[in-house]
């Protein structure tokens, strides 16, 4: 299911970072944070986490798991990994012609 | 402090998300950037319940400002219409002076307001420019309304407050600040090309014609044939300036700002 990639503003990267990281499976809030640093090496803030975490609850992109010694895990929804990849791929493309122009190739 | 700081976020929100937030704030130490970033989340959050969805916090937070801003400029435009006007009427009497100081501080507080939401909408693209016009208003307003609040609390217009200047002197200084800061807002908002231009330029000119006003009539500068025109244009001129930009704000809010979000990086 593709649709279009809904608006989060200042939080699209946040929010990209989030679904990547619950792509390889369901983790809670601290998790992600320290998965979404060790991947880009910048800290995310427990504020800026939760406000694109609520987002991609509204929109149905992930959802909440029942808590785990009180720490409430999050995973990625068939229409979030949908959403993803359609993302994903957008990057890619864009990534690709980047480099074309710049004169470098990627296999 | 992290109690604290969950606090600073709607109830709603806690209801749902306090306890593992709560949580996540315990696992590492709070540096500044934790809790700066903390702040801002709790902003996002009350903004984001007022039916702001999944849209762009910026658009939407922007939007907000730019409407609170408009409706206190138009406001503030009306009292001063009347403050300045009734001023006019009354020559100084005692009489009606209560009601005149009355529309004369709510004017300042509104002119405060829109003075806070307008600079925050044009900062976006002019920042440096932007808020040091605000400064010298906004530092005016506060420095009118301490004068009037010492003017009450002494219940002694003439007696010395600081530096041997009474609440009437502060107030009047401050007012002298607002006016000429508005001149400066004015002109920024002429250089930042957001707002109406006709508008500025009616609140920089009408600035200008307070302050002359003021001057003349307090201090008889001003020839008796030139007093009647300078005052009519006082009251008219800078009322309208400030009316006219809180129009042009809502106007642009409702319009979507298409040209701001373009502007955005």
């Amino acid at each position: 299911m593709s649709g279009k990639v809904p608006e989060f503003g200042r939080f699209a990267e946040p929010s990209l970072l989030i679904l990547v990281s619950l792509s390889d499976g369901p983790k809670h809030g601290y998790a992600i944070m320290q998965d979404v640093e060790s991947g880009t090496g910048r800290p995310m803030g427990a504020g800026t986490l939760y406000a694109a975490l609520v987002r991609l609850e509204e929109l149905g992109l992930v959802e909440a798991l029942p808590p785990e010694e009180r720490r409430r895990p999050y995973r990625l929804t068939a229409v979030g990994a949908s959403n993803l990849a359609e993302q994903l791929r957008g990057l890619s493309s864009f990534a690709q012609q980047g480099l074309r122009q710049l004169g470098e190739h990627q296999p | 402090m992290r109690s604290l700081l969950i606090r600073c976020y709607p109830a709603r929100w806690r209801a749902r998300y306090g306890e593992e937030f709560a949580l996540v704030l315990g696992d590492r130490p709070l540096g500044p950037f934790d809790v700066a970033d903390v702040l801002l989340g709790a902003l996002d959050a009350h903004l984001h319940l007022r039916g702001l969805g999944a849209a762009s916090i910026h658009g939407k937070g922007f939007a907000m400002t730019l409407r609170i801003g408009g409706y206190a400029a138009i406001l503030g435009g009306l009292l001063w219409f009347i403050a300045l006007a009734g001023n006019a009427i009354n020559d100084g009497a005692e009489t009606g002076a209560g009601w005149i100081l009355i529309a004369l501080l709510a004017a300042i507080v509104a002119t405060l307001v829109a003075l806070i939401g307008l600079s925050a909408f044009q900062a976006r693209r002019h920042p440096v420019l932007v808020w040091a016009a605000f400064a010298v208003p906004a530092v005016g307003a506060v420095v009118s309304l301490f004068g009037a609040l010492a003017m009450a609390a002494s219940g002694d217009s003439a007696r010395a407050i600081i530096g041997g200047l009474s609440g009437w002197a502060i107030s009047t200084l401050g007012v002298t600040g607002l006016v000429i800061g508005s001149g400066l807002f004015a002109l920024a908002t002429l250089r930042a090309r957001v707002l109406s231009r006709g508008a500025a330029a009616l609140l920089g000119v009408g600035s200008i014609v307070v302050v002359l006003g003021l001057a003349g009539v307090t201090g008889g500068l001003l020839p008796s044939g030139l007093e009647g025109g300078v005052i009519v244009a006082m009251v008219l001129m800078f009322p309208a300036g400030w009316a006219g930009l809180g129009v042009s704000a809502l106007r642009t809010e409702r319009a979507g700002m298409p040209h701001f979000e373009g502007a955005i990086p």
